[in-house]
């Protein structure tokens, strides 16, 4: 392997990959805002006693747990713009696949969060005199989203992960534009090293500080 | 008289802590030594140093009249973890919390040991698991899985294990202590049963009327030291020591039988 | 909505669709076949390796683990071949970085297994003289491995999900026949739910059997505590 590495080009094609840097924020931002504020109603509707709530709302989340989120991508991409209201681009069905998927996977988070939490808690905020959303939001809620962060924290990182998948419906996010510039300049080795390298480094960082502080969260108990 | 195991100036150091801060010891074979102390005197790691779970930071171990672990440079000993496996498997201990192997029977538990350590043959080692259990009185519960007997019988199970390997000392560290108090019994008789026999034993033990009938010796230990030593009459019935007087006072339940103490006065 | 839905136009196709399933099974079984026991391997390096393994299997490991599945896939199919001086087809490629992607969440998932098993078991295999591999052959790893089935499983559903990639480095799945058809029948929104309702059939079905494999393991695990 006496391979010559020449990264000149990429260096030359910076700005591309700094495009490309932002967009990938910039999906990622979207998806998780939105994704973990439809999340928790969408949680709290698999609570619900009433199936016109309850049913929706399960088969919403299993149908988007159990499907890839490519083909969910593709499917806004190719199939929804059909019958579709508005314009779709690579954007909007980009982040309309990678939001639901997440509302999906939040919600269960929220769901499990608020089930951890023992049933003594809510009878308390009863015997207080709260209503059910007073039980909700002042005891139940401070307590559960604690114990929620790491987990919402992998969902993040796992999203920023599959913000590259949107590369496959040329969206120019980091994946594409080192897909785009790899063809402009033969530098597929260099590229795709440096791609991987550059995910390494923002994901890797806050994977390790999830981890550290979910021991430490094991360890308090 | 056969000398089972000797300890000259046992140290054991975790981190800034010293347990064990010399410690003397002979037991010679047949003999039955019970430990007792308060939780943190070092009783349980003085035992876990006999087979070394634990190893010593400083003196020295013979077993069976050697010397365990080589001479390094200076005072230290090294012991390489090549040389301890068969002094494990001659030497048998018994859990607090029993540790089966919940994923093997009781019958698979008992011939693990023989099997795969000492390479047995199978049927050898059914006869001799067999046997053992016959002797804690489980040969019944042979095809059992551990998850479905008492505590009581979970530790017998696990003393036959021990004794599959026909060690040469046994260590019984706390076996009673996670039992509940009906099912206390038929541990201690089990093992008063091997002190009989003449099986050399160390136990660790809160049961301190046990330990009045089945020591030889009574040790106390305190803060990594062997406080007060010598038959149970002298350590239980008239201690030296105000420390082991107040430890024996906080053991209320502590109902001596009374004959043997008549006799000895 | 006058849109007028044609699904015959797609199940004419049907077959070519089930075609790609079985791919996508393919990629996923193979993966699985490699990246399981490979996993074991990394796991018991960064578990018990002395310093010199233990690290660069961590940092292989969490390298793995964070980077997205696609730019693996490139990279093992675009820069591999080049770098290597050897031919890669799709296929190759896509076993090769799913055996490896998957093997270090198999690692992970080994790691926590044999952890989560009590000091006990290793003590009362140690006071019976076996040593430590014995005692991880005989003792630890069969019953880390009963309680990492679920997890195990997840994982691999987890794969399958993932395998969707193959298709952008022309490797017939599912999914790429999907598209295919897609373009030649324009009937892209028949063709994209046809597929995305075969995915969930399968994935769903996995995961309602792990479901199931997680309860009944509970209600096994109260009645066998300790």
């Amino acid at each position: 392997m006496d391979y010559a590495w020449d990264f000149s080009a990429i260096v030359q094609y910076r700005g591309l990959l700094l495009v490309g840097l932002l967009n990938t924020f910039k999906l990622a931002a979207v998806c998780l805002v939105l994704g973990l504020a439809f999340g928790l109603p969408v949680g709290l509707m698999r609570y619900a006693r009433s199936p016109w709530l309850n049913w929706p709302a399960t088969a919403f989340v299993e149908v988007f747990r159990n499907t890839p989120v490519l083909v969910q991508i593709m499917w806004f991409f190719f199939a929804f713009p059909i019958i579709s209201p508005f314009d779709i681009n690579a954007f909007t069905a980009a982040a309309l696949g990678l939001t639901l998927n997440t509302v999906a996977f939040s919600s269960e988070i929220y769901r499990a969060g608020i089930q951890s939490i023992a049933k003594g808690q809510w009878e308390a905020g009863k015997a207080l005199g709260m209503t059910g959303k007073q039980q909700l939001t002042r005891v139940i809620l401070p307590q559960a989203l604690r114990r929620m962060i790491p987990a919402f924290m992998n969902r993040a990182i796992e999203l920023v992960k599959m913000t590259s998948l949107a590369s496959v419906i040329a969206y120019g996010e980091l994946m594409h534009q080192a897909k785009t510039i790899s063809t402009i300049a033969f530098n597929p080795i260099e590229m795709y090293t440096v791609v991987a390298l550059i995910f390494f480094a923002l994901i890797a960082p806050p994977a390790l500080a999830v981890q550290r502080y979910e021991k430490s969260l094991e360890r308090r108990g | 008289m056969t000398e089972m195991l000797r300890l000259e100036g046992l140290v054991k150091r975790f981190d800034d802590l010293e347990v064990l801060k010399g410690i003397d010891l002979t037991v010679q074979k047949g003999e039955t030594i019970v430990l007792l102390g308060a939780s943190g005197s070092g009783k349980s790691t003085l035992l876990r140093c006999v087979n070394f779970m634990e190893v010593p930071s400083g003196g020295r171990v013979h077993l069976m009249g050697e010397p365990v672990g080589r001479d390094g440079r200076g005072a230290a000993i090294s012991y390489s973890e090549r040389d301890l496996v068969p002094i494990r498997a001659r030497v048998g201990m018994v859990f607090q919390h029993f540790n089966l192997f919940p994923h093997m029977t009781v019958l698979q538990n008992v011939m693990e040991g023989p099997r795969t350590v000492l390479g047995l043959p199978r049927s050898e080692c059914e006869a001799r698991a067999r046997k053992y259990l016959d002797k804690v009185g489980l040969g019944w519960k042979a095809d059992a899985w551990p998850s479905h007997l008492s505590g009581g019988q979970q530790q017998r199970v696990a003393i036959a294990r021990a004794l599959a390997m026909e060690p040469e000392i046994m260590l019984f560290d706390e076996a009673t202590s996670a039992l509940d108090p009906e099912l206390v019994g038929e541990v201690l008789d089990t093992i008063k049963e091997l002190a009989d026999e003449g099986m050399t034993l160390l136990i660790v033990t809160h049961e301190l009327g046990f330990a009045y009938t089945v020591a030889d010796r009574v040790l106390f230990l305190s803060a990594g030291r062997i406080l007060e030593e010598g038959r149970p009459e002298e350590v239980l019935l008239a201690p030296r020591e105000e420390q082991t007087q107040s430890f024996l006072r906080g053991h209320g339940r502590f109902r001596l039988p009374e004959t043997p103490a008549q006799e000895q006065a | 909505m006058g849109y007028d839905w044609d699904f015959a136009v797609v199940l004419r196709d049907f077959d070519l669709l089930l075609l790609g399933l079985l791919n996508t099974l393919k990629v996923t079984g193979l993966a699985l076949l490699f990246g399981v026991p490979l996993g074991l391997v990394l796991a018991l390096c960064r578990l018990y390796g002395n310093a010199l393994i233990r690290w660069p299997v961590g940092l292989v490991i969490e390298f793995l683990r964070t980077t997205p599945p696609i730019a693996q896939l490139f990279w093992f199919f675009f820069a591999l071949p080049i770098l290597a001086g050897v031919e890669i087809n799709p296929f190759e490629a896509a076993v090769l970085t799913f055996s490896l992607q998957s093997s270090a969440f198999f690692a992970e998932v080994f790691r926590g297994g044999i952890q989560s098993i009590e000091r006990g078991q290793w003590e009362a295999a140690k006071a019976i003289g076996m040593t430590r591999n014995r005692a991880l052959r005989r003792v630890i790893l069969p019953q880390a491995v009963k309680r990492m089935i679920p997890a195990f499983l997840e994982r691999a559903i987890e794969l399958m999900k993932t395998t969707t990639l193959v298709g952008t480095i022309s490797y017939a799945d599912l999914l790429f026949r999907a598209n295919q058809i897609a373009q030649s029948t324009y009937r892209a929104l028949e063709v994209f739910t046809i597929a995305a309702a075969i995915y969930f059939v399968v994935i769903f079905a996995c995961s309602l059997g792990v479901r199931l494999l997680e309860t009944r393991m509970a209600r096994s695990g109260e009645s066998t505590a300790r």
